[in-house]
């Protein structure tokens, strides 16, 4: 975008210098002035330390689990516990970690300063969205104390209806973690539509802006059924309505449609901002422009409507109908076409970049393969003859973890690198970070390749016990489990030690061009003590390493006619 | 002022009331004479459906009859009562949006269920569907 | 590619109230500090209304895709059940929530105009058009608990739709009692169910040829049983579907009445009985699937309008003699009654009309209690709305009190009035769905 006064507000940079203002970590003190905070990046660091916390509990149940199938039989407890453990780790893992990780916590913090914006729209609703967050953990993880709970995560019913374990405190706990992610995504779009600064068109929004109002528009869109589905279900179960319950004429299959409306989106919740943060730091960290920015901007938003049409691909084996199935089959493939731009992209990005390997970036490659594989796999689950031999295998669960873990939780723990040192004014360790992240690059592949493996040969998931001819896998698995979530522990321990022994970041330690980069760091309590200035975004050219992670930007860009952005920019303000 | 802002305000203008009323502030205002017209209306076709059902037309008649009248009251109240009519296109866009995604939603699972409903839970006496071959045709 | 000044959000940090500072001359002290101006809140909150006003409409869908999927595959249900609802209260309670809508949209002309009384009359109006509304429902809601015309596990009236009584699982309804004797934890008759009976096309009704006995119970639990007398006169024959002798009056006397006739049903019914019987109970065979998934319960008509918790109904029956000209109408074997039909076999052609109202006031058919799950579950669920919507509207009216609201600031009459009509807009649809089935 290039306008006649362009010249006469060039500001070259932000040099590191004194900020006259206090950073928002300090500019108030006390734990009240945190749990009644307004502002964005306080609530998405209250976030984060919420999905520390629920990470490392939901890791610990995954270890119990791959210690109990070390052997066949019992080995450390009895097939209820083990039933309540999986429950337990997917569950946490799913709404707790997962969901939240990248939106609501590096998307609170991230989104606004990336928008230029002082806050998000809806600072109060924010924080009823943290502290709805808050209640639905509680509730979820306060399942344990009276019984745990056994259903698996899925709920179904109709187990999810006689089972003896509280289902009922627990599907609370979903409820207001459902409304908490549709609040966060209101809160997201009404930003991202109203709180871009003028010249910031559609098309110059950084990609994580555009995954993240992707996500906002399915967590609006299917969260809400996820709500109905298991207030239904609580209601089902104390007052025996009916509804889901096959002895008074209801229908269990319902739940299942009900409820994968809203989770098979919540899998694209899951990955699309993940996508997001992988296209920052791709690009950063090659020191080049994305490749087909509007292609990775649209193939969020079509995987986002294409998330919708897609859910009965779970309900191949549970009698639906040949036509559901052929339908929701052949849209299932179509969801490798935006996934494979995606990846051919960042593919394109990497190709004669200068490629800086710092842990974020090395957090981006294992993505790349991780994702690779995970999508690839979910093909062959989306064959029909092939998923009545693969469904509810270990093969299954090799899949989803590749794109949930693999993916997501990875792209996580990169991005949460990549702006570490923005929200916490800290540079963390380098060599620890790059040892964890290659710790747990291979942890990974060894807990879950061999279960592709053992899953193509019928081990069945879910199972407390097993055939002795699947034990060398499972104790690969279990092996890598241990070397993974060792690996993410260091990780959160060094991070979180790198407030007291990290040395001071600067503005810019990347080299990032998004707005962000030129906020202080910390911010301020309104994000920027001068107002930013708008470069051209992925467009490296003027960014200069003056020593080891500090960048300044030297030179404006010399002026190019963009009268294509110009135009879009202008047509697309208007929503 | 954002480029939103901005823009949106020429929005509004385009959209003005064909009445010519009072449109100044931060949004349109309904004139008395389309609120009470509106009003009148709902009422009026409330009456209507429940006369419309004690004609017997054919069950699906009387049905798509019942539902039309309440897609109609349903777009007035949208329309007017709601200020779509004078409203940005966007909040349209939104609206239709998750009503698309409703009737997805909808679609989709009643392509599904035909087939177990036949079978196992509703009449259990009915001998179990073929496991092959074409299923049948009556719901 | 180049570099705008940041216009909106100029000085941040260094001042705070600088929202104030950019000459749109609004006044209002409710801007918040992060916004530019008051258009800018306005909008913001505007699209952010309408992002929650979709998310309610996939919020109620799922139990829209419930209320087709079960419609669709079980119409029968739906034209019998919804008998039990009336529509002259569905009708009113409409009427009232469109004039409430009409108060809510004129709530935000008169706060856009700054007519401050007016926004408080018709804040006012709209949350005495919300607390009817409720009213109403309220009264609709405790007479189905008081007849059992209610969700699931727990739907069990004491009369069909059509008005004639029905074996129910309680075995509580007023001036009756059956042999039926039901079991709550396995969700099975355990005794009481007799499949000796039999079904003379030359006759109306099932027959059956039984004993019956009535026993006083008392003692822990009721184990004790003390014989008290036999119940020797079989009913009038009629239909067991609360019809009368003949089929075509059948059809008259299941007069297809909407709801809220229960209660005088029963009372009708025992009448009837007791000018029957001249005030001694008599007997019958009575028909609900629900309870008896094969054959029929005895059930005694005692001609009052008592509930008997402390008497127990025993009955042997044999198998009546089978009619020797029935053809192939019948098997050998005692009937198994078909679910979801009526189980009587006219002796005359019935016209259309007449096969219509005979089923829809014959037995009811399985399941009809999911009828009453997605009825609850809707309107259940639109009422919370109701509650909630009351809560706003009142916080309005506070606010409207105190004059907050100006042409500035208006924004929170004009998102709680959309909200309001979107509840107003579900009601449209649930009206048609839930009470005007034909």
């Amino acid at each position: 975008m290039s306008t006649p006064q362009a010249h006469a507000h060039i500001d070259p940079g932000y040099p590191d210098g004194p900020v006259n203002e206090p950073d928002f970590l300090s500019v108030e003190k006390g734990l009240k002035s945190w749990l009644l905070t307004l502002d964005h990046k306080r609530i998405g660091m209250m976030y984060l330390f919420g999905i520390l916390v629920a990470l490392i509990v939901g890791g610990a149940f995954a270890l119990l689990v791959r210690t109990e199938l070390w052997a066949p039989g019992k080995t450390i407890v009895g097939q209820d516990t083990y039933n309540q453990f999986f429950t337990l780790h997917g569950a946490v893992m799913v709404f707790l970690v997962i969901i939240p990780g990248i939106p609501a916590a590096l998307g609170n913090i991230i989104l606004p300063i990336q928008l230029g914006a002082p806050d998000v729209a809806f600072p109060r609703l924010n924080l009823s969205s943290f502290y709805l967050w808050m209640a639905g953990a509680l509730l979820l993880v306060g399942a344990i104390p009276f019984g745990g709970l056994d259903t698996g995560w899925t709920l179904y019913t109709p187990y999810s209806l006689e089972t003896k374990t509280p289902v009922l405190i627990a599907v609370s706990g979903v409820f207001l973690l459902g409304f908490s992610s549709i609040f966060t995504g209101l809160n997201m779009l009404v930003t991202i539509h109203k709180f871009r600064p003028q010249g910031m068109g559609w098309f110059q929004l950084p990609l994580n802006v555009w995954a993240i109002y992707a996500t906002a528009i399915m967590q609006v869109l299917a969260t809400p059924v996820l709500g109905i589905t298991v207030l239904l279900l609580a209601v089902e179960r104390f007052a025996h309505i009916g509804i889901f319950d096959p002895t008074l004429g209801g229908d269990p299959v319902l739940f299942q449609h009900f409820f994968w409306f809203y989770s098979h989106p919540a899998v694209y919740i899951m990955i699309i901002p993940a996508m997001g943060v992988i296209s920052e730091m791709i690009s950063t960290f090659s020191r080049k422009p994305i490749f087909g920015y509007r292609f990775v901007a649209y193939s969020s938003v079509s995987l986002a409507l294409l998330s919708f049409l897609v859910w009965g691909h779970h309900m191949f084996v549970s009698g639906q109908s040949r036509l559901a199935n052929m339908v929701f089959s052949a849209l299932t493939f179509t969801v490798g076409i935006p996934s494979a731009i995606k990846v051919f992209n960042w593919v394109s990005t990497l190709y004669k970049g200068d490629i800086r390997l710092k842990v974020p970036m090395l957090y981006s490659l294992s993505f790349l393969l991780l994702f690779t594989i995970g999508g690839l796999t979910g093909l062959f689950l989306g064959i029909l003859a092939v998923d009545v031999h693969l469904h509810d295998t270990y093969f299954v669960v090799a899949h989803f973890h590749y794109v949930m873990m693999g993916s997501t939780l990875v792209a996580f723990l990169g991005a949460l690198h990549y702006w570490w040192p923005k929200f916490t004014g800290r540079m963390f360790s380098e060599s620890v970070g790059r040892a964890c992240a290659i710790g747990v690059f291979f942890g990974f592949n060894l807990t879950f390749l061999p279960q592709f493996v053992m899953g193509a040969r019928g081990m069945p998931r879910r199972y407390w016990d097993y055939d002795p001819q699947y034990q060398i896998y499972h104790q690969l698995s279990t092996i890598g489990a241990f070397v993974l979530g060792v690996s993410i522990f260091v990780t959160v321990v060094s991070l979180i030690a790198s407030f007291w022994t990290g040395k001071k970041a600067p503005r810019n330690p990347w080299g990032g061009s998004s707005l962000e980069w030129q906020a202080p760091t910390p911010p301020t309590l309104y994000n920027f003590e001068k107002p930013p200035v708008l470069h051209e975004l992925y467009n490296y050219d003027d960014l200069v390493e003056v020593e080891e992670d500090r960048w300044e930007r030297r030179a404006p860009t010399e002026l190019e006619s963009h009268e294509v952005d110009e135009a879009e920019g202008h047509g697309h303000g208007s929503h | 002022m954002s480029a939103a802002a901005v823009d949106s305000h020429h929005a509004e203008d385009a959209h003005a009331d064909p009445h010519g009323d009072d449109h100044h502030g931060l949004a349109h205002v309904a004139p008395v004479k389309v609120l009470l017209a509106t009003g009148g209306s709902l009422l009026v076709l409330t009456i209507v459906t429940v006369l419309a059902t004690k004609v017997d037309f054919g069950a699906n008649i009387n049905l798509a009859l019942a539902m039309a009248i309440a897609v109609l009251k349903a777009t007035l109240v949208v329309l007017f009562f709601m200020h779509l009519r004078y409203d940005r296109l966007f909040h349209s866009v939104i609206f239709v949006g998750a009503i698309l995604a409703a009737a997805l939603f909808v679609g989709f699972t009643l392509m599904d269920t035909n087939q177990y409903q036949q079978t196992n839970i509703w009449n259990p006496d009915a001998p179990p569907a073929a496991p092959i071959g074409p299923r049948p045709t009556n719901g | 590619m180049t570099d705008h000044p940041h216009a909106p959000h100029e000085p941040h940090g260094d001042d705070l109230g600088h929202g104030a500072d950019h000459g749109h001359g609004h006044g209002s002290p409710f801007i918040a500090h992060h916004y530019d101006d008051a258009q800018h809140q306005f909008d913001s909150g505007k699209l952010g209304i309408w992002l929650f006003l979709a998310q309610e409409v996939l919020f109620f869908s799922a139990l829209f895709v419930a209320y087709i999927l079960y419609r669709y595959h079980h119409p029968e249900i739906y034209s019998y059940a919804h008998q039990y609802l009336d529509v002259k209260y569905g009708a009113i309670n409409t009427a009232v929530l469109i004039f409430s809508s009409l108060t809510a949209a004129w709530a935000v002309r008169c706060a856009q105009l700054n007519q401050k009384r007016g926004l408080i009359l018709c804040l006012a109006t709209t949350i005495v058009c919300a607390c009817a509304f409720l009213g109403i429902k309220y009264i609709e809601y405790s007479h189905k608990i008081h007849e059992h015309i209610l969700f699931g596990r727990y739907f069990d009236p004491c009369v069909s739709a059509g008005g004639g009584e029905l074996l129910t699982r309680n075995n509580n309804c007023a001036g009756t009692k059956s042999t039926v004797v039901w079991d709550f934890g396995t969700g099975t008759p355990t005794a009481g169910c007799f499949t000796e009976i039999d079904q003379d096309p030359r006759r109306d009704g099932v027959q059956a040829d039984c004993t019956v006995k009535e026993y006083e119970v008392s003692g822990p639990e009721g184990k004790t049983e003390t014989f008290k007398r036999d119940i020797t006169g079989q009913c009038p024959e009629e239909s067991p579907f609360g019809g009368e002798a003949t089929s075509s009056a059948a059809a008259g006397g299941g007069k297809l009445e909407p709801g809220g006739k229960g209660g005088e049903s029963v009372q009708a019914k025992g009448g009837e009985a007791a000018a029957h019987g001249g005030g001694k109970p008599c007997w019958r065979p009575a028909f609900q699937p629900a309870v008896c998934k094969k054959g029929v319960g005895i059930l005694v008509e005692y001609g009052d309008n008592v509930e008997r918790e402390h008497t127990r109904i025993k009955a042997e029956c044999k198998a009546a003699p089978k009619p020797s000209d029935a053809g192939d109408l019948f098997a050998d074997k005692p009937q198994n009654l078909e679910l979801g039909k009526a189980a009587i076999h006219p002796r005359h052609q019935l016209t259309v009309h007449e096969q219509h109202e005979l089923e829809a006031a014959g037995p009811p058919p399985e399941h009809i209690n999911m009828f009453f799950t997605i009825y609850f579950a809707m309107t259940g669920l639109h009422g919370i709305h109701v509650i909630f919507g009351i809560g706003v509207f009142l916080w309005l009216l506070i606010r409207a009190i105190k004059g907050q609201f100006t042409p500035d600031y208006f924004g929170p009459v004009d998102y709680a009035a959309l909200y309001w009509h979107i509840v107003d807009l579900i009601w449209i649809f649930l009206f048609p769905l839930l009470y005007l089935i034909h």
